[in-house]
């Protein structure tokens, strides 16, 4: 999120999911949204019906793009020199938004400078798609009056992660697609909280509503809320927690509901730093791999059982209500929380998470109106919401940035941390399907989705399966530089010629094991998208 | 007991969904009409949402372990071998050897409690989440 | 028997309130969130009635619940088992259902004893009583004058509400219902001519005010017609359904059903039944990982075809009744009026 929060000032999506459904044109770049975000789906089709233009960006021949005008299918990772040039094309034909441009961003010489320096005929052969085709693209995204582009985990699970996050936000500054209705850059969250989390400051630089933990007041405001002393310093990012491996710096850690064993890349490296942690708590429902190494398990409440807020892709803060207590043994994780912090001699004391909202409307400006109370007579409110009277924010940036002006941030091309080679020829793409979600803690537990999807499929292009005589059901060794698993394959046109596909909810298989921990230097995101393998009859 | 309004655990949409209680288990879950991002429907995921939370796998006892295995302790003692442990290492390697890996699923008062916890307890900012995943 | 009876709409509440003695009153009410839904009313001076919207579910969670316990199973420690079936409830009064709900009801009354009665379904249904309330005004979705079903009801409940302004012309059905009015006589008082004239004027009203022109006996008949439908219209949908099972779910007179067994202790477990539905790939498919149906091209054509065509030949009618909950919350837009209508185009 990175990437937006530098060229817009808030790293969130612009627009309401409903808003989706009146666009004129939806350009869907790396988001497979059928299967992550049904509702958001819906609503393209529902636009789709009203007459509107899809076009898709992905490697993949997903569901969504079956139903696509344009389907642009790129080679993995090379979604900055398919930007740059559909930007190219807007600028060569006059269709750039010149006032927009104008009054509302800056440093748009540097990003035409490096446009007209590009070669075109280069980008068709890096990107694999025709200049054609991406011409029609960059034309009917330019011209909408009402345009919006979603795009998810295709665009940040990349080396170049937050530049293809800028990418996205120059186009659609540059065709003046961001400030109105209907229109904006949606990054799909791929959890319920995954947005509130940051929200509060769950990250090693900031402190709840995006204060940095640098700037002295901002720390002192914290400081004086809580009565101690605060570290200025910004902390570790979740990669380098779990993979500083045996005598990394962490040498206790609480893991709060999470499954890094699972859900984080290069799985060999978390196993060696997790069980060489001095001390290692977890709270979670189930005995999840993560849990199963711990010293201290913490058996938590699940949502059922709790009250308090999430905030959803589309920055609407929502009540989460009780519908039975925790069950006996188990306790909320602010129960957790409060119980262990007054355990080590720092008391907090809330009656309720009303309560702890209450604190968090003081400290955090953009949830400075989000009482529970207001939440509970509404379907929620989404942020900013500056005061209790403040009706908040269907979408951002209306008549100025987050941070003032849009920045244009130009990028290039840059390659896969691990480009292919005679001993790995494929690229593996991990990503999810719908009938699971994550690391499948809750939903491997429900008998309907795990009839519809009892296991882990490898998808192999027909072309690849042909040549190395696989066909589907069979039983394949996948490796990679970094360990092998065991999956069944799905023959599918699908995935690209050249490149292979699986998710990651299945400790059966966990595909992690293969994946990279190279990161984007920014964003610390690493690239799930792309990894060499190769294949082997069992 | 009437139906409960709450919110999806799984994807970023946000569904607004209705549980249904019946002698103390959730046996179903239904979407709301007039939410602005249900509106009438879930996913697969939603509609099934109740099956795990009765699942029996689900911890009822929090664990320590001892001689290797995880063996089931009383509260009391789970949180005072945590506090101590964590203390310990504060003492001794500072709060930069501490961390916290909070969730995206839990709740933004249970994150803030988390990140107070890290940064006025533990004494570090070393916490993060799984936004990069 | 159909006697026309009068009740004021200023006693409604005491009648119901006589009623929840010795039955669980079931009726919509809309919550503070602004949702209308069919529940049990424990509070009648508290509960928010609401007789203007449509609840957003059918009262087929009641009859045959999304998840239901068939019985809890111990190990009684000499290598048998003990079986416990669930307590049953006191019976349901079903209050201001709709003609759509009802005619969905009377379709469950027959799949539900078609091989054998069966005993989940009827311990809840056999003691019920159906208060319906013809509908003066139809919902924005509503088709049930082209299933057939409605907007007002000839049979099938136990009383009928027509909404008369400050009264309520109450039709009896069948024998519980003239029971019912036996017993609370003197809420009751008898229907003049001019209300039955009322009655008359405001079903030809109904009628007028339906928002949807659906054609669903056309495309009964081009379905009947011999000659199959075009592979593709079934691909075209098919591609657009995102396996929700939101469709079946919401669908009064959908009843397919999985059975699992969940373990609780190392000695004792629950076999509970679930709501399944025909559109899911697992529905169809055969050990060893085969599927008779692609689920890529043929996910909703069962659905369909049972309900618009292999119910006519079997009970001689279709099994949708035209409620419109399915219409508009399809993910891909593909809901059994959208099927309707492109039945109808490829007949002419």
């Amino acid at each position: 999120m990175a990437g937006l929060a530098t060229t817009f000032g808030s790293g969130a999506m612009t627009n309401s999911i409903e808003e989706i459904g009146q666009a004129q044109v939806i350009l869907a770049v790396g988001s497979n949204t059928t299967e992550a975000h049904p509702q958001v789906a819906r609503r393209i089709f529902a636009a789709l019906d009203r007459g509107a233009k899809l076009i898709v960006v992905d490697p993949r021949r997903t569901r969504l793009a079956e139903h696509a005008h344009l389907h642009l299918a790129l080679r993995p990772g090379t979604d900055i020199p398919l930007i740059n040039a559909m930007m190219r094309v807007i600028l060569d034909e006059n269709l750039a938004d010149d006032l927009f441009v104008e009054m509302r961003t800056e440093n748009f010489l540097a990003l035409r400078d490096m446009l007209f320096q590009m070669d075109l005929e280069a980008v068709a052969a890096i990107t694999g798609v025709g200049l054609a085709a991406i011409s029609a693209a960059a034309q009917i995204y330019a011209r909408a009056q009402k345009a919006v582009i979603c795009y998810c985990l295709g665009i940040t699970q990349h080396i170049c992660g937050t530049d293809n996050v800028q990418a996205i936000a120059n186009l659609a500054m540059l065709a003046g697609q961001v400030e109105k209705e209907f229109t904006g850059v949606d990054p799909l969250r791929g959890q319920n909280n995954v947005q509130g989390a940051c929200d509060m400051g769950a990250l090693p630089g900031v402190f709840p509503s995006y204060q940095p933990v640098e700037n002295q007041d901002h720390r002192e405001k914290f400081e004086r809320a809580w009565g101690v002393e605060l570290p200025s310093r910004p902390g570790l990012t979740l990669l380098q927690m779990s993979h500083g491996g045996a005598g990394g710096p962490i040498r206790g850690l609480f893991v709060m509901g999470e499954n890094p064993m699972l859900s984080d890349p290069a799985l060999d490296k978390v196993r060696e730093t997790l069980t060489g942690l001095d001390f290692l708590a977890v709270s979670d429902l189930f005995l999840t791999e993560t849990a199963a190494l711990a010293d201290v398990v913490f058996p938590a409440a699940s949502f059922a059982e709790k009250t308090g807020t999430f905030t959803s892709s589309e920055r609407r803060v929502q009540m989460v209500r009780a519908a039975i207590p925790p069950f006996s043994g188990c306790r909320t994780d602010s129960d957790i929380l409060m119980a262990l912090s007054e355990a080590m001699g720092y008391r907090m004391d809330y009656d309720s998470p009303a309560e702890i909202m209450e604190e968090i409307t003081l400290l955090a400006p953009i949830y400075g109106g989000m009482f529970h109370d207001r939440l509970e007579r509404s379907w929620g409110l989404q942020w900013p919401c500056w005061n209790r009277n403040h009706p908040g924010t269907p979408f951002l940036h209306k008549y100025f940035f987050t941070r003032g002006r849009g920045r244009f941030m130009p990028g290039e091309h840059q390659g896969a941390s691990e480009p292919v080679d005679a001993d790995y020829p494929l690229i593996l793409n991990t990503g999810r399907v719908y009938h699971h979600y994550h690391t499948g803690t809750m939903t491997r537990q429900c008998p309907a989705l795990n009839r519809e999807c009892p296991e882990a499929a490898l998808e192999v292009n027909p072309e690849d399966a042909a040549a190395l005589k696989l066909r589907t059901g069979e039983l394949v060794r996948l490796a990679s530089r970094r360990g092998e698993v065991t999956v069944r394959v799905l023959v599918s046109a699908q995935t690209p010629p050249g490149s292979v596909y699986t998710s990651f909810h299945f400790p059966e298989t966990p595909i992690n094991l293969l994946t990279t921990a190279a990161r984007d230097p920014k964003a610390q995101c690493p690239e799930y998208k792309v990894c060499a393998v190769r294949l082997a009859k069992v | 007991m009437p139906d409960i309004l709450t919110t999806c655990v799984y994807c970023g949409c946000g569904c607004g969904l209705y549980l249904r209680e019946a002698e103390g288990r959730i046996t179903g879950a239904s979407p709301s009409r007039n939410h602005p991002v249900s509106q009438g429907n879930l996913c697969v995921k939603g509609w099934n949402i109740h099956q795990f939370i009765h699942h029996p796998d689900r911890l009822r006892q929090p664990l320590l372990r001892k001689d290797g295995e995880l063996v089931p302790v009383s509260w009391e003692e789970a949180l005072a071998t945590t506090a101590w442990r964590l203390a310990e290492i504060k003492e001794r390697a500072g709060g930069e050897a501490l961390g916290f890996m909070a969730s995206a699923k839990c709740t933004n008062e249970e994150n803030y409690l988390a990140q107070k916890f890290t940064r006025a307890v533990l004494a570090t900012n070393n916490i993060d989440h799984c936004a990069r995943l | 028997m159909n006697d026309h009876l009068i009740l004021k709409k200023d006693h409604t509440l005491s009648l119901l309130r006589r009623l929840m003695r010795e039955h669980r009153l079931v009726a919509p009410l809309r919550n503070r969130h602004g949702d209308t839904l069919f529940s049990e009313v424990e509070d009648l001076a508290g509960a928010e009635l609401d007789l203007e919207h449509q609840p957003q579910a059918s009262l087929k969670p009641f009859l045959f619940p999304q998840q239901e316990t068939m019985f809890r199973y111990r190990l009684d420690g000499e290598g048998g088992y003990r079986f416990e079936p669930p307590e049953p409830g006191r019976p349901l009064l079903f209050f201001g259902v709709r003609a759509c709900d009802l005619s969905a009801v009377l379709y469950l009354d027959v799949i539900f004893s078609k091989r054998g009665r069966d005993p989940y379904y009827f311990a809840r249904r056999r003691d019920s009583l159906l208060i319906s309330l013809a509908c003066n005004q139809p919902f924005a979705n509503c088709f049930c004058n082209s299933a057939k079903t409605g907007p007002f009801l000839e049979y099938g409940f136990d009383l009928q509400l027509t909404d008369l302004g400050d009264r309520y012309l109450v039709e009896v059905g069948r024998a519980r219902g003239a029971e019912l009015v036996g017993r609370w006589r003197h809420f009751f008082t008898p229907a003049e001519e001019a209300d039955r004239k009322a009655q008359y004027q405001a079903l030809l009203e109904s009628r007028s005010h339906f928002q949807r022109q659906v054609h669903l006996e056309q495309a009964i008949r081009r379905l009947q017609a011999d000659e199959p439908l075009p592979e593709e219209l079934w691909a075209g949908l098919s591609r657009r359904c995102q396996d929700c099972g939101g469709c079946a779910y919401v669908c009064p007179t959908c009843t397919c059903f999985t059975i699992t067994d969940q373990q609780i202790t190392a000695t004792e477990g629950l076999r509970q039944r679930s709501w399944d539905a025909c559109t899911f790939g697992g529905f169809t498919r055969l050990a060893g990982g085969h599927n008779p149906v692609d689920p890529g091209r043929e996910a909703v054509r069962q659905r369909f075809l049972h309900k618009l065509l292999y119910d006519v030949r079997e009970h001689g009618r279709p099994s949708c009744v035209g409620c419109g909950r399915c219409v508009g919350i399809c993910f891909g837009g593909v809901d059994i009026v959208r099927f309707i209508d492109l039945v109808c185009e490829v007949r002419q």
